[in-house]
């Protein structure tokens, strides 16, 4: 298969029709579950994507190594090129880790202002062109709500999308809101264009719209995770 | 004398340069008894330090080969291995390394942790090596021990505890309170002499005596129950710090001024208390025997009734003929040992083998596993495995890096001629990524290696130690040419203008490869090229691929296959057959799209968040990629990708950039392809060489 049919038949074109576009620049988007759900895998599959678009991404790890999250990228790249056996893998791979940058930061200590700084210093000072932020690792937990208005206000001024992951309770014990909201994420619903939920249910992980801009959610997709390699799949 | 394993230390002492490494060093030979003047780093009295015994390291003040030194101190033998901390001596640095159990990690009062304070930690976290702190130059205005221990928990992420307080900082310091046995040591001359804790040091020390005890109890029940109790004693102390360090979650953090003489034995003291012996650290070998597909590797014994596995990790010219430097992992070797060499596939019996005391040696008759030696008349190369003629293993991996970078040298007299060719000969055994030939078409004598600065090393060391002068070109990256598809070729090379004749026909396809330079598939059916020319065209195919068209360069990654052919009773020969490969595989070159590959580097920027911004900028400047970037507080570190190229005077712009306050170190990554633009340019250059060549 060659490099363009993967975009169009990606699972994420599904997401994208059931929110009006997918979250689109200047918006905050959060991807939440339980830890441990596939939480990390999701984003890389997101980012991925865009890569393959020939889009440019900085990958945000609050937590976890740089050669940690290049091995995300290096699995899911792999299952997705040999799922669709992807031609000339090796050249489209060299081709769209160029446009991927992994920054790495330590939030205790780190105040947003200076993550929002770097970030700024790659995008102008480095010349890289980014459109999508994936913020992994972030604890909402510690987070006050300026935090969350600063990213939100660097999205729209740099026109940029952002995705974070947003790490729930132990599974079963997080609570939600009537609306499916997560409590950890309440004091932020402000800021929060999109909101997808992740649930571990008795066959598969469940992927669900609590939030769309300002659109009527659409709810529970006719996505799954594959539970052998965490990728977003179409049920059958 | 026979020393049992747990009275063996292996050790490195590694630092960020001029922290004062060698001084250390110097001192350490002279309390242990070795040595019995000492001598200064770049010495007033022209004699210089004796672990630095090339002249060249005198004078930089850098240390470049990793020598081993045997001293004894408080009844245990350390060999002490001089560790090149330089990124461009990677093979150096990986071999020293590999031979250490413990390190003492020196830094700096003043300058604290520094960028290549980093580096070395790095390596030698990668390698599992437990280490010790050593605050060094505690006499120098601005020295603040306290902090260093700081910044070896903040930047460095080490457990660091402080075994030691100084009495007494910069002109005023004379000795440390030791924490454990809460005595204040005071350095005089050659003594040591111990007294009661300064009153105004009291409260301080059993503050620091009690973070110390917190730290160590996390590793021993009995000394927490002891603590509890009230029942501490000093060898539940140095067991409990001795457990911490060996798992390498704990970092004992020792001060003084080797320069003053003051803390030296104490750290000493620290080194065979806290530092692993032989046997408790794990070695693997690669079982070369081991079919492909199944594990490969083997976990040592640090037995000297196994059958023996030695590493030769370094070699030196000596005035009685080559000393190799071996480290015995299994098993033990005497003279009259019978050993294989599992590279060459040699069989080497053992002559004399001796151990060494900076510059003189002592003659020793077993070596057993655990121990460092060295042996004479062994022709080897450095990294060479020896093993028990039973096993085939390997220490190293076989992998060795192509040299990047090459300079074009040539002697300045007839005399520096002839020791020129002595030196590179010796050079080229000791360091496999250190290359040389004489370029064909110029006849120029052509050096390689993996950095500018690994080059200009070997030309001041011809300068210095075989006293040949030359004179150098510019530097050269060294390019690549490779295929990117599949074509075949069907040549045939025929010359019939009187006398004999030649006639040869070969008919196959070449083919890119992932990995390896040239591999020849001889698929030929029937006779058709008669067996005895087969090696003839593979001959001619290897003469073809040392040169590429495009810009001169070899064409790496080249599989060559031949299927078919044709042959003339009469006027077929080894020659017609060669040039018949070397036609088939010009005429169809262009056809397989070559394209050029250039080496790329693995670019590591280290400095204060604040300049995050303009190093961003200076990657992209030089066509780098940059892979991540990590902050911590106000530090910041930057990996990037960045051809080779492209990468000249970096230092100087990241300093102006910087204000002098980022460094950055670099190593080969791998060969990329180049950006058109480059590769026009660069095709166009080459043209013209010919075209000026040629008239």
């Amino acid at each position: 298969m060659i490099k363009k049919h993967l975009i169009t038949r990606s699972p994420l074109r599904v997401f994208e029709d059931a929110t009006h576009g997918g979250p689109g620049k200047g918006a905050v988007a959060v991807l939440a579950s339980p830890k441990g759900v596939g939480k990390t895998a999701c984003l890389v599959h997101i980012a991925t994507d865009k890569l393959f678009q020939g889009k440019s991404v900085i990958h945000v790890s609050y937590a976890s190594r740089v050669d940690y999250i290049i091995t995300w990228y290096e699995d899911i790249f792999k299952e997705i090129a040999k799922n669709h056996r992807l031609r000339d893998a090796v050249a489209v791979h060299d081709e769209i880790i160029k446009n991927r940058v992994i920054m790495n930061f330590k939030q205790d200590g780190m105040k947003t202002e200076q993550v929002l700084r770097s970030l700024e210093a790659m995008i102008t000072g480095g010349k890289f062109n980014a459109e999508t932020i994936i913020v992994d690792g972030y604890d909402f937990g510690l987070a006050e709500s300026a935090d969350l208005v600063r990213f939100k206000e660097f999205a729209r001024r740099m026109g940029l999308e952002i995705w974070f992951s947003a790490s729930l309770k132990e599974t079963g014990g997080a609570s939600f809101g009537p609306d499916g909201m997560p409590a950890l994420l309440a004091p932020h619903a402000g800021q929060i264009d999109v909101l997808v939920t992740l649930q571990a249910k008795s066959d598969a992980v469940e992927i669900r719209v609590v939030k769309d801009h300002d659109n009527p959610p659409a709810g529970i997709l006719p996505l799954k995770l594959d539970p052998k390699t965490l990728l977003l799949i179409v049920k059958e | 004398m026979a020393t049992t394993i747990e009275r063996m230390r292996n050790i490195g002492i590694s630092a960020h340069i001029d922290s004062g490494k060698t001084t250390l060093s110097e001192r350490i030979l002279y309390y242990s008894g070795k040595i019995h003047r000492i001598h200064e780093v770049k010495g007033k009295d022209g004699v210089g330090a004796t672990m630095d015994h090339m002249e060249l390291e005198r004078e930089r003040g850098i240390t470049i080969t990793s020598a081993a030194t045997n001293v004894e101190w408080a009844g245990h033998a350390i060999n002490i291995i001089d560790t090149p901390g330089h990124v461009d001596f990677t093979i150096e640095v990986e071999r020293s390394l590999r031979v250490l159990d413990g390190a003492v990690l020196v830094l700096c009062s003043v300058g604290g942790v520094q960028s290549q304070t980093i580096t070395v930690d790095r390596q030698l976290r990668r390698y599992d090596v437990p280490r010790l702190a050593f605050i060094n130059k505690c006499d120098r205005v601005g020295a603040n021990p306290l902090k260093v221990r700081d910044q070896l928990e903040e930047k460095l992420k080490h457990n660091a505890v402080l075994m030691q307080i100084p009495i007494g900082l910069e002109d005023q310091h004379r000795g440390v309170v030791d924490l454990v046995a809460m005595k204040a040591l005071y350095f005089e001359g050659d003594d040591v002499r111990t007294d009661e804790v300064p009153a105004d040091l009291r409260e301080e020390a059993a503050r620091r005596r009690n973070d110390l005890l917190d730290a160590a109890s996390m590793f021993s029940d009995e000394l927490t129950e002891a603590i509890l109790e009230d029942r501490i004693t000093e060898d539940l102390i140095h067991a409990a710090v001795r457990r911490g360090t060996i798992a390498r979650k704990l970092t004992p953090v020792f001060m003084g001024s080797a320069y003053k003489n003051k803390g030296v034995q104490a750290l000493l003291d620290g080194v065979v208390r806290y530092l692993p012996d032989p046997s408790e650290v794990k070695n693997v070998a690669i079982d070369r025997s081991a079919e492909s597909g199944a594990s490969a590797e083997v976990v040592l014994a640090t037995d000297p009734e196994a059958p023996a596995v030695l590493l030769a990790f370094k070699l030196e010219d000596g005035p009685y003929g080559q000393l190799t430097y071996i480290r015995v992992y299994q098993g033990r070797v005497e003279k009259g040992t019978e050993l294989l060499n599992t590279r060459s596939g040699q069989e080497i019996k053992v002559g004399r083998l001796i151990r060494m005391h900076a510059d003189d040696m002592e003659d020793i008759t077993v070596a057993a596993a655990g121990d460092i030696a060295a042996l004479f008349g062994i022709d080897c190369a450095s990294g060479d495995t020896f093993t028990d003629p039973s096993l085939n293993y390997s220490m190293t991996s076989i992998y060795v890096p192509e040299p990047v970078i090459s300079l074009a040298i040539k002697p300045k007299d007839k005399k520096a001629l002839d020791r020129m060719a002595k030196a590179l000969n010796r050079f080229t055994k000791e360091d496999p990524t250190f290359r040389t030939f004489v370029d064909p078409e110029s006849h120029e004598t052509i050096i390689q290696g993996m950095g500018e600065l690994h080059l200009d090393v070997y030309v001041e060391r011809m300068k210095r130690e075989y006293n040949a002068e030359v004179e150098t070109g510019m530097p050269q990256v060294a390019y690549r040419e490779a295929l990117t598809r599949k074509v075949e070729f069907d040549y045939t090379h025929k010359k019939q203008t009187g006398g004999a004749g030649q006639y040869g026909r070969v008919i196959g396809y070449i083919e890119p490869m992932a990995e390896g330079t040239y591999e020849f598939v001889n698929d030929v059916k029937g006779g058709r090229i008669p067996r005895e020319f087969i090696p003839s065209c593979d001959k001619g195919f290897k003469a073809a691929v040392k040169k590429g068209d495009l810009i001169g360069f070899p064409v790496t990654g080249v599989r060559v296959v031949l299927n078919d052919g044709q042959y003339h009773e009469v006027d077929s020969s080894d020659n017609a057959f060669q040039a018949a490969a070397i036609g088939a595989f010009r005429q169809v070159y262009a056809k397989a799209k070559p394209q050029i590959l250039e080496p790329v580097m693995k670019v590591s920027v280290e400095g204060p968040t604040e300049f995050a911004g303009a190093v961003f900028g200076s990657i992209n400047q030089r066509r780098g990629i940059i892979v991540s970037s990590i902050e911590d507080g106000s530090f910041s570190r930057v990996d990037a990708e960045v051809p080779l190229s492209e990468m000249f005077g970096y230092s100087m712009q990241l300093r102006s950039l910087t204000q002098g306050k980022a460094e950055f170190t670099m190593e080969f990554l791998k060969y990329g392809r180049v950006p058109s633009a480059v590769s026009e340019e660069l095709q166009k250059l080459h043209a013209e060489k010919k075209a000026r060549e040629s008239k």
